[in-house]
């Protein structure tokens, strides 16, 4: 019976009632009280001291929510259950819901000022593109001139060099009367190199047309020899050069068919000029 | 059994009837259940939330638990009140612990509280508890204020010790003696 009386002294009982013993715990109350009457008695005395307790504070709860909670026990038991589970759920899920709200409205501002940026980031690229573009065309017009002046400093030079050789001999080709008045050519001829150019800066002459070509001849012992052909181009720098001859007489220019003929239709003769 | 259908006919039965109507879910076993335990259980969950909407949305949590597990209660283990009030008080303590409920609500001091409450409701008159309210205030206060704390705020013996600013054994020991006067007075 010592054991029985420390057991009902220890306080156990009184916690298991108040619901602050953990499961082992209230197990081993549950033996105790099985196995002796006395602490069974008492741990019923106890449970009633706290009931009674806990009525003296009983207050009649409103009338209407009788009928409520009546039919809310007796309609829908597994309604009850899920009511319960979604408070539960509800209450984490709100907090993220909200969490994923400012995150959502974070990416969404994000997302107008990069298409902002991009677009003027793109404005710009455009800007450039079309400066760069222009540039690129000035570069080139640039260029074509500076190729172009290049051209004629060398096409000068050239002239320039045969001019200035002494060997070269400057023959100046006459209007005949088939040609139209004041129409006259330079060649320059350098009878040691066999060179014969028309300096195309003092190339007086009419324009031919398609079917027709200038052809220019070196008299030889009075007879004709062909030294190719060329048109009245509006290109007036420079220096052709002709075919290769060493010793002529005279230089004459017929009016032939494009390409040129064996022998100089002698009636077309423009211009004739003798060493 | 009374004749004359009125709305405020109480239903009541015998602790065995109840347990047996519950058991298989019967109608009379919900209105006994609710007009046997209402009031008692009311008065618990109030005295521990103190606010009356959230007072009987946790009665009517508490009496949904009673049914719906009703198959855990074992009369074998403790009494059916005992049984039904440790429901009651757990659903108030975790309501009044959860982050809602201190959010919303000031720290009312209890003695005020429970004062005002009795002032203002008609606390019903049970035949069981008659005269008993006096002696209740027979109890010594730190007696009175331990039981207080852990039956009805749901605070551990370690909680009350700091709360109190008492040592943990002088907690065991007055909540032992202020239980032993309750059965000196009721039983």
């Amino acid at each position: 019976m010592e054991e029985v009386k420390s057991y009902i002294e220890s306080g156990f009982l009184e916690l298991y009632v108040i619901g602050d013993l953990n499961p082992s715990e209230k197990r081993e109350v549950e033996e105790m009280a099985a196995q002796y009457p006395a602490i069974k008695t008492e741990f019923v005395e106890i449970q009633q001291a706290l009931e009674t307790y806990a009525n003296t504070y009983a207050i009649s709860p409103a009338e209407h929510l009788r009928e409520r909670i009546i039919n809310n026990l007796l309609t829908s038991v597994e309604d009850n259950n899920k009511e319960e589970e979604t408070k539960i759920v509800a209450l984490p899920s709100s907090n993220t819901s909200s969490f994923y709200k400012y995150a959502f409205a974070a990416c969404l501002t994000l997302l107008v000022m990069s298409v902002a940026a991009l677009f003027v980031l793109y404005t710009r690229l455009q800007d450039s593109n079309n400066q760069l573009a222009s540039l690129q065309i000035s570069n080139q017009s640039f260029s074509s001139r500076v190729n172009y002046m290049d051209k004629q400093l060398n096409e000068s030079q050239q002239a320039l060099s045969v001019l200035r050789n002494p060997e070269v001999k400057l023959i100046k080709l006459e209007a005949t009367k088939a040609a139209p008045a004041g129409a006259s050519m330079m060649i320059a001829f350098n009878p040691v190199k066999k060179q014969v150019m028309i300096d195309l800066s003092a190339l007086e002459m009419p324009a031919n047309d398609e079917q027709h070509q200038y052809q220019l001849w070196a008299l030889v012992d009075g007879k004709p020899v062909d030294l190719g052909v060329f048109d009245k181009t509006k290109d007036k720098e420079g220096m052709k050069i002709m075919k290769a001859i060493g010793e002529v007489q005279a230089f004459a220019v017929t009016l032939e068919p494009r390409g040129g003929s064996i022998n100089p239709t002698m009636d077309q003769l423009m211009v004739i000029g003798s060493i | 059994m009374n004749t004359t259908l009125s709305k405020k006919r109480k239903i009541a039965l015998s602790e065995n009837d109840l347990i047996l109507a519950l058991r298989r879910k019967e109608k009379i076993g919900a209105e006994a259940l609710y007009d046997m335990y209402s009031s008692s259980l009311y008065g618990i969950i109030y005295r521990v939330v103190q606010q009356e909407e959230i007072a009987e949305d946790l009665l009517q949590e508490t009496f949904v638990k009673i049914w719906n597990s009703f198959n855990y209660f074992d009369s074998e283990k403790g009494r059916l009140f005992t049984w039904m009030v440790n429901i009651a008080r757990n659903l108030s303590i975790d309501k009044i612990r959860s982050k809602d409920f201190r959010n919303n609500s000031k720290n009312q001091d209890i003695e005020n509280t429970v004062n005002f409450i009795d002032e203002q409701r008609n606390t019903i008159i049970n035949p069981d508890t008659l005269g008993v309210r006096d002696l209740v205030d027979k109890l010594k206060p730190d007696q009175k204020s331990i039981l207080d704390l852990i039956y009805f705020r749901g605070y551990t013996h370690v909680e009350a010790a700091e709360e109190l600013g008492i040592p943990l054994g002088t907690v065991k020991t007055r909540l032992r003696m202020g239980i032993i006067t309750l059965r000196k007075y009721f039983n």
